[in-house]
């Protein structure tokens, strides 16, 4: 119990320290010891092994009351924020909001419910190791991130470093409690917590266009925010319960409707078709907060909700409508992000289409389909954190996010681009994590509802197309650059290796991983529990091992080889990545890659998006009221 | 081995042909000549191809892209020049733009008559270039198992038409890298080669009798002289320059200082020269294109 | 006959069979065009040739990733005979394929560069409809084990003509024969010179070679599936799709990218997944 209260205190009490701290060295060390603790923290829970949760030690009613007056603060907060922007969506929507609660606080009064306020099962925990080890990870990243940030890279944004570490912190800890909380007033306590913080860190740089995508990001997660309000208002009226756990075992006819409410929450906060653009406009935030938003927090939030729902709306047209909307996202963000050549906005449209993926778990809802899901989400939040990162160096750097000129960056940047090599091969090429993560969710559609197979077999391959040209510009080298001397600094360094190596035993241990925590997670909900048969994983463990050899072969390095130009029709100049063009004079060689820009549209696809998703959405909730 | 016979592939390049040889040689693929029949295709790439098949004289245009390709042709490897023009120059040899036959670029194993050659003496010069593309594979096959078996001696004017053409061969890489054919090795005639038995020491290297590698030392004062100095280019990097070099010290036994020059842009030969010992101390300038670095070496 | 010796005869018998399907293929498509075409055996020599020759390269290290490929091609088809999960088969298949891209990649010349960007575009083509063949043999046979579905009792094909169909048009990108040889192709002269392989020589472009007929045998073997239950008819047939597939690199022009993506994912929403939903509304 104090293990569970720590992991969620800690955090917020170190944003609050260091909303105080302005120069650097403290902050740098608050930053690595809490860090440290908690993925101590996280780990230690991990290694329990039953937990036994007490009573809280203070009284339930004080906390509500806190949370009360926090939430109401938050809540003027955002009113003013709608006010001052003069965007009176926003303000509908907070007081839309704020009344619910306000009158559900006044109806239900103050009496005791009998489920405890927290709860921790191994999906929880698996959460939890998520938001502690890659969003500690992105923390300590940000100690030097942010550092050149203001000092080299962008002199002109306002140094407000404080309030940023202030806020990431904040942020970690409301994750741990949303992934811990199981009375369903609590979890919403975190979930508008998490919503203002990404709203913050979003408008970080306070430039318009970062105003406005906060802006954006808010008022999507504050209609989410109004439908998880409905939820609990309706669950409480109907069942006078309000534990997450009770709503999940009160069967079909009293849980449908508040699932479909939550879940419809769940896909705002995930990002999902319709409101995939406030995750898209996001990226004009620092790099640790793309990296935190995608991997470990927020999004993660959304499809978390989700997979616990499953059981409920497993079978039903809500779960085949929530389905539907995963796969739509997935189809049109793989596609979207073929047509982009910025390297964030590529890593984005690939967040919002594997969260789609997840969603997709969570609407078909078999004990396969979650077990593949919560697979998903693992291999997903390190390979994707390790390749946020990297962009925000390469970034530094470079002075740009193009991948077209990343071209040789293998040479130059050699470090980071093995990193980045390794978080591509773990979110694409088999037998890595992702990849086992498709096999299993393709299993697990085909098993269920065959027809939706159609938006993974389109989706997946477009997902390898983008991968593996971004692949093939880390490694082609055209013309021989000077190698930058000092990649990364000292806490950066920490975050990379260290994320590169969770990346790789996450994929190498998976299958005890699944063992120990996902699998037990599923029998526990469903009675038996999905996995890899023994002697697929045999043929896993041989491809992975013949892959992994590869970096082998480099220790040969061209031998018997004789190194020759190019061809380029005879006409090199010798000693150059040249040739002689017309005229005799000289031109060089440059490799662009294929964007589709003829037949893809980014703009198109989205509006498709919408469309489509709203529809859905809109069929999902009608289902759930009949 | 068999194989190597009964696939040619072919890189057909026009260096400034009027098309006759051309249409000629395309029309060895046609069903009435049918050169697949042979195992013969037609690449395209140099990079697949055995047999480098050029029609037409060499001009400005052309000269540097014949380099190129047949640098990029893997060993062994064959050139077949095909038509009168590739072979001599033939009309066109006295034109202002036109430099020869393609022989003045790039060695010639096979030269195939006409004008144009006909499809059946191209599909002939094809088949003859298949014989000495396997000798060429026998040397090489030597070469890769015969570097133990090299033998250094002294040459004797006599044997001085083998060194010539050794010098030659690696003349030719050093004009390629600097951009200029200026240099003494390539100027150099039979007849004045001979005469310089006379005065110099000649040191050659040698693989199953023929010359791979060649020297040539003399004493100047208080100095020995280096120059000459040429390795084929199968055999580089094989150590046989700094055996060379190590013959002609033994040779002028008590002589306390050595002296060469070499080009600026031949590194392969600067760092050969520097692991021997020998250090920068001077340069001059030669053609606008080629700088001599001098080289000196003192002995203890 | 049990998988391990199935394996074994795999890995030392496809190579043999696949250079003579080769070599057949360019003495047809010779005859077809009225000449009298190369031995059967020209293949086998081609790579013996090769094999003796030098070996190139702009990047040593493109060669890792071609060796990788070999490797890989080999064991997925090691993994088909064995009568391994069919979807596993299809991601070892596409891992082999994106080492191949990264080699040509690696090799950094604008020939070898399109030729993997188009390669990519065909891996893209034919993919959807390889995975929905897997999805439709599971939805007949309720397995996804390929011993499992060779020992279904009926003719798969009866019950999955649109994926059938559209499955042998994936065949034909995945060949890379016209129209859909985009990304390098058999036939000299093209805009792309040799694509993909343009930067390969020696020994390298002889294993791209030997992994092509080790290709060949395992997606005929595929289409065998579809037949299992009748052997001496699948054996036909896998002859019968592989002459087919000649006779229509012989007989069509190359499409541009655009049109081979669309076509290929035309038929497969067409043919293949309409198969699956007629499937999923019989159950």
């Amino acid at each position: 119990m104090t293990l569970v209260l720590a992991l969620v205190l800690v955090p917020l009490l170190a944003g609050l320290v260091l909303l105080c701290l302005r120069a650097d060295l403290p902050r740098r060390l608050v930053v690595v010891a809490v860090t440290g603790a908690v993925c101590v923290g996280c780990v230690a829970l991990a290694c329990l092994p039953a937990l036994n949760l007490g009573e809280l030690p203070v009284s339930r009613h004080a906390v509500n009351l806190g949370m009360m007056a926090v939430e109401a603060v938050m809540g003027l907060y955002i009113l003013y924020v709608g006010v001052r922007a003069r965007h009176f969506l926003i303000v509908a929507l907070m007081l839309a909001q704020a009344g619910l609660m306000g009158w559900f606080e006044w109806t239900a009064g103050p009496e005791a419910s009998p489920a405890p306020a927290l709860f921790v099962d191994k999906f929880s925990i698996v959460m939890a190791l998520i938001n502690g080890i890659v969003g500690g990870g992105i923390c300590l990243y940000a100690v030097g991130y942010m550092r050149e940030y203001h000092t080299e890279a962008h002199r002109d944004v306002p140094d407000r470093r404080p309030m940023f570490f202030a806020l990431l912190f904040v942020f970690m800890g409301a994750m741990f409690g949303l992934v811990f909380a199981d009375e369903l007033p609590w979890l919403f306590f975190f979930w508008e917590v998490t919503t203002l913080c990404s709203f913050l860190l979003i408008g970080y740089t306070q430039t318009p266009e970062a105003r406005k995508n906060a802006l954006l990001a808010l008022v999507m997660n504050l209609s989410g925010g109004l439908a998880f309000a409905l939820a609990i208002v309706w669950f409480y009226h109907n069942t006078h319960q309000l534990g997450l756990q009770a709503l999940i075992h009160s069967g079909h006819a009293a849980a449908l409707l508040p699932a479909a409410l939550l879940c419809f929450a769940g896909i705002t906060k995930a990002a999902q078709c319709p409101f995939s653009s406030w995750l898209l406009g996001a990226m004009v935030a620092p790099t640790p907060v793309s990296a935190l938003l995608h991997s470990s927090t927020m999004v993660k939030a959304g499809v978390y909700l989700v997979l616990r729902l499953a059981p409920v709306v497993t079978g039903t047209s809500v779960g085949l409508m929530v389905a539907l909307v995963g796969g739509v996202t997935f189809l049109i963000g793989s596609l979207a992000a073929i047509t982009t050549p910025e390297a964030k906005r590529v890593l984005a449209h690939s967040t919002i289409a594997n969260l789609g993926l997840v969603v997709l778990c969570g609407g078909i809802g078999t004990y396969e389909a979650v077990w593949a899901g919560v697979l998903l989400i693992i291999f997903h939040a390190v390979a994707k954190c390790l390749l946020f990162l990297c962009v925000g160096v390469v970034e530094h750097k470079l002075h740009s996010r193009n991948i077209e000129d990343m071209s040789g960056l293998i040479v130059y940047m050699p470090h980071v681009a093995v990193m980045m090599l390794i978080g591509m091969a773990g979110m694409s090429l088999a037998p890595f994590g992702m990849l086992i993560s498709k096999w299993a969710v393709l299993r697990a559609v085909v098993d269920a509802y065959p027809m939706l197979s159609v938006f993974i077999v389109f989706g997946s391959a477009a997902t390898l197309f983008f991968w593996v040209k971004w692949m093939g510009k880390l490694v082609e080298v055209v013309a021989p650059r000077q190698r930058v001397i000092k990649e990364i600094s000292l806490d950066e360094s920490v975050a990379l290796y260290g994320l590169s190596v969770v990346t790789f035993l996450a994929c190498l241990f998976f299958p005890l991983f699944s063992k120990l925590f996902i699998e037990p997670y599923v029998a526990g909900v469903y009675g038996h529990t999905g996995s890899l048969g023994q002697g697929n994983m045999l043929i896993m463990v041989i491809m992975m091992a013949v892959v992994m050899l590869f970096p082998l072969s480099f220790l040969s390095r061209g031998r018997g080889v004789k190194v020759v130009d190019p061809y380029l029709g005879g006409a090199n100049i010798q000693g150059s990545p040249g040739f002689t063009g017309s005229g005799g004079a000289s031109e060089t060689v440059t490799l662009h890659n294929y964007y589709m820009g003829g037949v893809l549209n980014e703009a198109w696809l989205s509006r498709v998006a919408v469309a489509g998703g709203a529809l859905m959405l809109a069929a999902m909730l009608v289902f759930a009221f009949i | 081995m068999r194989g190597l016979k009964q696939s040619p592939w072919i890189l057909h390049y026009d260096a400034s042909s009027c098309n006759g040889c051309d249409i000629e040689t395309l029309a060895c693929l046609t069903p009435i000549f049918d050169v697949e029949r042979l195992g013969v295709l037609n690449t395209g790439n140099p990079k697949h191809a055995d047999i480098f098949l050029v029609t037409g004289a060499v001009n400005e245009q052309s000269k540097a892209v014949i380099q190129n390709l047949y640098r990029q042709l893997p060993e062994p490897k064959v050139v077949v020049a095909v038509g009168a023009c590739a072979s001599s120059g033939g009309i066109f040899r006295e034109c202002y733009n036109i430099f020869g036959g393609v022989d003045i670029v790039v060695p010639v194993d096979v030269y195939v008559p006409g004008c144009a050659a006909r499809p059946e003496a191209i599909i002939d010069g094809v088949v003859k270039g298949l014989a000495v593309m396997e000798e060429k594979h026998a040397i090489l096959a030597a070469v890769r198992d015969g570097l133990d078996k090299i033998i250094y001696a002294r040459a004797e004017k006599a044997g001085a038409l083998p060194i010539h053409a050794i010098r030659k061969v690696a003349g030719q890489t050093e004009a390629v890298l600097h951009g200029d054919d200026n240099f003494p090795a390539l100027q150099q005639t039979l007849e004045e080669l001979q005469k310089e038995f006379d005065k110099k020491y000649f040191f050659k290297a040698e693989v199953n009798g023929k010359v791979i590698g060649s020297v040539s030392a003399w004493l100047d004062g208080e100095t020995v002289r280096v120059d000459g100095l040429a390795v084929h280019p199968y055999f580089e990097g094989a150590g046989v320059a700094g055996r060379l070099l190590a013959e002609c010290e033994a040779a002028f036994r008590g002589v306390k200082r050595f002296e060469t020059f070499i080009g600026n842009k031949s590194e392969r030969q600067l760092k050969v020269l520097e692991e021997a010992g020998y250090k920068n101390f001077k340069t001059e300038v030669f053609t606008p294109k080629i700088t001599w670095i001098h080289l000196r070496k003192e002995l203890k | 006959m049990s998988p391990w010796l199935r394996l074994i005869v795999y890995l030392v018998a496809a190579p043999v069979v696949g250079g003579v399907l080769s070599g057949w293929d360019r003495r047809v498509s010779a005859r077809m065009q009225s000449r009298r075409g190369p031995p059967i055996l020209q293949p086998f020599y081609d790579v013996l040739k090769l094999w003796q020759k030098q070996n190139l390269a702009n990047h040593p290290s493109q060669n890792y990733y071609v060796l990788f490929f070999f490797l890989l091609v080999v064991f997925t088809g090691a993994l088909f005979f064995a009568g391994s999960d069919l979807l596993l088969v299809i991601f070892a298949l596409t891992t082999a394929s994106i080492f191949f891209v990264l080699g040509a990649y690696k090799a950094s010349s604008p020939y070898s560069f399109i030729g993997a960007e188009r390669e990519l575009i065909q891996i893209m083509a034919y993919e959807p409809m390889v995975l929905l063949t897997a999805i439709g043999m599971y939805m007949v046979t309720k397995t996804f084990y390929i011993g499992g579905i060779a020992n279904h009792g009926g003719l798969l094909v009866l019950a999955l003509p649109g994926v059938f169909l559209g499955f042998v048009f994936a065949l034909e990108i995945k060949f890379r024969k016209s129209p859909f040889d985009l990304s390098s192709s058999h036939h000299a002269h093209q805009e792309l010179v040799r694509g993909i392989t343009t930067e390969f020589s020696g020994r390298t472009l002889a294993l791209i070679e030997v992994a092509h007929w080790y290709e060949t045998v395992f997606l005929l073997g595929w289409v065998y599936l579809f037949f299992a239950s009748s052997p001496v008819l699948g054996v036909v047939m896998a002859l019968g799709v592989y002459v087919f597939v000649v006779l229509v690199d012989n007989v069509f022009a190359r499409l541009k990218w655009q049109a081979a993506l669309g076509s290929a994912w035309a038929v497969t929403a067409v043919l293949g997944f309409g198969n699956i939903v007629v499937l999923s509304l019989q159950r």
